[in-house]
């Protein structure tokens, strides 16, 4: 009886420890766009970091404001100091799940579509969001990409009277990640 | 009213320029840029590690001249290079990513070898993330 005890325990777990595999990536691509009538400014961040856990689906994400980088010298300053005050808020912060993990399978090639929620933090302000999103899995690879809409007074986010037709209201937000295992 | 318009005129002109220039201001150079201070990769690490906020009022958006040993080269599908240097921590260091802008002399590093780099500070994730960097 002990001896099936132990056996047991032993399969559960190495049972989970197969299947509570995480994921992480720390030099994932964000992009944003504001498309408004005089102008369109785009930004590229190539240093994002995120873990995914396979087993319950849950996602975190993280960005460095300061690590944008803007076609103009100007943009990237006011986007810094008027407009995301990144001195006193460095990050952007995601944490959320899957909401439909079992639609994944960690174990077979394919392209996946999710549907994630969570808890985004930008500009000191967090808001409840949920996104659309593809996992994709290939040989093994673990790659996660999502395109989303975030409205910028939502968080807090002023932008003069003068600018109004310089910067858009949403901002289309574009997110690229490829995973790697993380061996623990 | 001619005066008026003589007046305004060039005043006006002036004004269009100086936005002009003030809207198209090209990046910093990092070649050229001066350094705000000085430190090795692993007591930075250690600084942010011990007290993010403390760091970032520090080294926030400085430029750094930083010395350390590189345990990654990753480039991209742009084939744009990062460098990781040696921190305290096992799993995670200062990431360097070398800039965009600039036509570095070399981009073949290898790891184990020391390097001297000049970038900005934007602050920690899980690692310490310097932008722009170039080698010094």
């Amino acid at each position: 009886m002990k001896n099936i005890c132990i056996i047991l325990s032993l399969t559960l777990i190495s049972g989970q420890a197969l299947f509570s595999q995480k994921y992480f990536t720390r030099a994932g691509k964000v992009t944003f766009t504001s498309e408004a009538p005089l102008e369109k400014i785009e930004a590229a961040n190539e240093k994002a970091t995120s873990v995914l856990d396979a087993a319950s689906g849950k996602m975190e994400f993280a960005v460095l404001i300061k690590a944008f980088q803007f076609e103009k010298a100007l943009m990237q300053e006011h986007f810094n100091e008027n407009y995301m005050e990144s001195s006193t808020f460095p990050k952007a912060v995601f944490k959320g799940q899957i909401v439909n993990p079992s639609a994944v399978d960690f174990s077979k090639d394919g392209i996946y579509e999710v549907k994630v929620a969570g808890d985004m933090t930008i500009h000191g302000v967090t808001k409840t969001i949920e996104v659309p999103g593809k996992i994709r899995i290939e040989r093994g690879e673990i790659s996660a990409s999502s395109v989303f809409e975030l409205t910028v007074a939502d968080f807090n986010i002023k932008i003069p009277a003068v600018v109004r037709e310089n910067i858009a209201k949403t901002v289309a937000v574009s997110i690229d990640l490829n995973y790697e295992l993380l061996k623990s | 009213m001619k005066k008026i318009l003589l007046f305004s005129l060039p005043v006006l002109l002036i004004g269009l320029t100086a936005a002009y220039f003030l809207y198209n201001k090209p990046h910093q150079k990092m070649e050229n840029a001066d350094v705000d201070m000085t430190v090795s990769a692993f007591d930075l690490f250690v600084e942010f590690d011990q007290n993010e906020a403390k760091a970032n009022e520090k080294y926030l958006e400085k430029i750094l001249l930083v010395e350390g040993k590189i345990t990654d080269v990753s480039t991209n599908e742009e084939g744009h290079v990062s460098l990781t240097l040696k921190s305290s921590s096992d799993m995670f260091g200062v990431i360097c990513q070398m800039d965009q802008l600039t036509e570095h002399e070399r981009t073949d590093f290898t790891v184990g070898e020391t390097v001297t780099l000049k970038g900005i500070c934007t602050g920690m994730l899980m690692d310490v993330v310097l932008v722009r960097c170039v080698e010094v």
